[in-house]
């Protein structure tokens, strides 16, 4: 079911421009379809984004969400905020506060939410996104990667039922960067709509199940990613170059006589396919995190997938070998034929389970223990 | 063969900014030696930047020593000022950097700054804007120009001081995939021009493509100095300094286990990765065309004959977009030929002439991951440019 529809939609900042910012565009973005906007610099992403929570208003078409046009007055809009937040790329541009604690409650306190109801939402928020320990610092004296967390925060105090994210991971570090994505995942499975832009063609791959192509304000492509990085010409065009996982998997695959399909999107399906013949994977053991779950006997590497899982380890004191991208990990352990143990966020099982199995198609069968 | 004298080095230095209790560097030691492609890389907050700012003496640490070529740094006016010619650095933000009203005259105002003749100062600030491919804009106002344009200025910039070191932090950080590409072979051609460049990044993919060698920094220490892979075997080290490794690392390391093979040659590029798993196919060659001036389709189209072409450079870059040209390789051109070549296409690489040597060492290095690669340099083409205004 579409949960956005964008109508012929045409945008320009000013009369001025000699092209607009957003050209005749029509798209669908589906409920429950982890989707990413890509695109060069100027593009038109962001100028999309906003469209989608109402803070821009075609200069012609329309767009639709849950099938009605959008209401473009002042209640309907705010109304249409709480459901829909964008954290913009900047996260300069969105803290007004003086302290985490406030600016994190600006969402909430705006929704007019009862004062015990908006502080269980700062918590949870800062939980999620590792903060805890900053609630009262000023938040000029955070690090940029601290006040990246921190906007995106302030979205999750909203509770969204969409989220829309402006490069999350640009400037993070790559584990941060990994940590974003994992809580972005975790968001997903709890049921929030989550949509992305971003320049990184590879995280792009590894995690969208459809794309949305913009250049110069035009709509280049929409659908799934490898229909559109299977023309060269298409993917040059919008200045954007193909994820190497896909590079080289149709290189390898023409080069050996094999079905370019199925498409390798990790690093460990990669490998599961072009493994020799007859592999045997290992088994994952997952560890369903929840209140007073407690350590299991170790097994082979250990991991930990979601924010709950690495705050049990802490807690623990269990010994970690993989704190960030813990999933793909215990994969690539999985076709090394080694064991591994994940501890794993309730919200995050049916997914870890369904990527683990997913290796069977690209040749190895890697067992799941619960 | 690189000449491993000493560039830059750092001995034990110290810094703390004002108010804080906690070093922002400790006790770093790092020589960055000549002709060596070096990264530094580190997690948010490791101490990158401020590592940076020791090198071209706008901070002078609390303790400790900075060369330059084994003299240590004066801290006085006029040798800060002498050093920037000889050591530039590029900051991650453009807007820190662009001081200039047009684009032109920020480009001229280091060159200016440093009392250069007139017509020094503008031949230097033109040529430094067409290779970032902005002397087109250069009557534009700089406040208009798009993040990546404003990224490219202040490189641009830099440039002008022809310096013997270029320092870049976060180079590629905002740009989009091809500017990065573009970004990067830049880079490459500077280094091989005898323009040492040193820089910092997040993105372990990208340098693992580039560097020669890297130094990490966590949390204000140095944690490691030397190759790539000796940082990455180590997964302990690499996961405690906010690294993951690069994925063309992980895809071979994992794929030489499952095959009971020795992980060395490692693969950093995706044409050497194939090369490496497909070692048996049937390869095409390579004819490389060293080109300078205005290309024209007819040129391009009289090296096809059911070849694939690609460009490296940037003058012959600039050159095949300003004619409209079609070539099926415009960014990463060298690398896509490869990839093409190994699946036994004949590739033809148009390339400036002064990148020919440049690409016969990278080819070179394709012959660790089997059989050597047949290429022919064939007789450069000049064509006349008429357009100068």
């Amino acid at each position: 079911m579409a949960l956005f529809e964008v109508r012929n939609v045409t945008y320009s900042y000013n009369s001025r421009q000699k092209r607009p910012s957003l050209n005749d565009i029509s798209l669908k973005v589906n409920e429950g379809r982890r989707t990413a906007i890509l695109g060069a610099n100027g593009a038109g992403k962001s100028t999309l984004f906003y469209h989608f929570n109402g803070i821009f208003k075609p200069s012609a078409g329309e767009v639709l969400y849950n099938d009605r046009p959008l209401d473009y007055s002042k209640p309907a809009l705010r109304e249409l905020r709480n459901d829909i937040c964008v954290v913009v790329q900047n996260p300069d541009e969105q803290i007004f506060s003086s302290t985490v604690e406030s600016d994190v409650a600006f969402g909430p306190m705006s929704m007019e939410l009862p004062r015990d109801e908006v502080d269980t939402r700062i918590r949870e928020a800062l939980d999620m996104v590792g903060m805890t320990d900053y609630r009262m610092r000023p938040s000029t004296q955070l690090s940029y990667g601290q006040r990246k967390r921190v906007s995106l925060a302030g979205a999750l105090a909203v509770r969204p039922k969409v989220l829309i994210l402006d490069e999350p991971t640009a400037g993070l570090d790559p584990q941060m960067a990994r940590e974003v994505m994992e809580l972005i995942d975790q968001l997903y499975c709890a049921g929030t709509t989550v949509i992305l832009s971003t320049h990184d063609v590879d995280l792009v791959y590894s995690w969208a199940e459809d794309i949305i192509v913009l250049n110069h304000g035009e709509l280049v492509y929409s659908g799934e990613p490898e229909e559109y990085f299977s023309d060269p010409e298409k993917t040059a065009y919008a200045g954007l170059a193909r994820p190497h996982t896909f590079s080289v998997n149709s290189y390898v695959s023409k080069m050996r006589g094999l079905e370019e399909s199925p498409y390798p999107r990790t690093t460990s399906q990669f490998i599961a396919k072009m493994a020799p013949e007859g592999a045997k994977g290992g088994h994952v053991r997952i560890v369903p995190v929840k209140e007073g779950t407690e350590a299991v006997e170790k097994t082979g590497a250990v991991g930990a997938y979601g924010y709950r899982a690495k705050k049990l380890v802490e807690a623990k004191g269990i010994e970690v070998d993989y704190m960030y991208d813990a999933l793909e990990m215990c994969m690539q352990d999985a076709v090394k034929s080694k064991d591994s143990v994940l501890y794993c966020d309730e919200v995050l099982v049916d997914m870890a389970v369904d990527r683990i199995r997913s290796l069977e198609s690209f040749g190895i069968k890697a067992e799941v223990i619960m | 063969m690189t000449d491993e004298t000493k560039l830059l080095e750092a001995r034990n230095i110290v810094y703390y900014y004002e108010g804080n209790k906690t070093p922002s560097l400790d006790n770093v030691s790092i020589t960055i030696k000549k002709g060596v492609k070096t990264a530094i890389l580190g997690g948010n907050g490791a101490g990158k930047s401020t590592f940076f700012y020791h090198l071209n003496g706008v901070v002078k640490p609390a303790s400790g020593v900075v060369l330059y070529k084994d003299v240590p740094l004066s801290y006085k006016k006029k040798a800060k000022r002498e050093l920037c010619s000889h050591v530039a650095v590029v900051l991650q933000n453009p807007d820190d950097q662009i001081f200039g009203q047009t684009v032109k005259e920020d480009a001229e105002y280091g060159p200016k700054n440093i009392g250069l003749p007139k017509n020094e100062v503008e031949a230097r600030a033109k040529r430094a804007l067409e290779q970032v491919g902005l002397w087109d804009k250069r009557d534009q106002n700089s406040l208009q120009l798009s993040y990546g344009q404003r990224k490219r200025l202040s490189l641009a910039g830099a440039l002008a001081m022809k310096p013997d070191v270029l320092i870049m932090d976060e180079p590629t950080a905002g740009l989009d995939p091809q500017m990065a590409l573009e970004l990067m072979e830049l880079a490459e051609q500077l280094h091989h021009s005898g323009t040492d460049i040193v820089l910092s990044t997040h993105d372990v993919d990208l340098a693992y493509m580039w560097a020669d060698e890297i130094h990490v920094l966590r949390k204000s220490e140095k944690v490691y100095s030397g190759k790539q892979e000796g940082f990455y075997s180590d997964s302990v080290l690499s996961y405690s300094a906010g690294l993951l490794a690069p994925s063309m690392f992980q895809m071979n390391s994992t794929l030489s286990a499952l095959r009971g093979k020795d992980p060395a040659p490692y693969p950093r590029t995706e044409p050497q990765l194939i090369a490496k798993m497909v070692p048996d196919k049937p390869r095409g060659t390579m004819q490389i065309v060293p080109f300078k001036g205005a290309i024209t389709q007819e040129i391009i189209d009289s090296k096809k004959s059911n070849r694939i072409v690609g460009i490296y450079g940037t003058e012959v870059r600039k050159s095949v977009a300003s004619a409209n040209a079609s070539v099926d390789f415009f960014f990463g051109g060298l690398e896509s030929c490869l990839s093409q070549l190994l699946n036994g296409e004949d590739v033809a690489l148009f390339c400036d002439p002064d990148c020919v040597d440049l690409m016969e060492k990278k080819i070179a290095e394709m012959s660790q991951f089997g059989d050597p690669i047949q290429y022919q340099i064939e007789e450069p083409i000049v064509v006349e440019q008429h357009t100068e205004e």
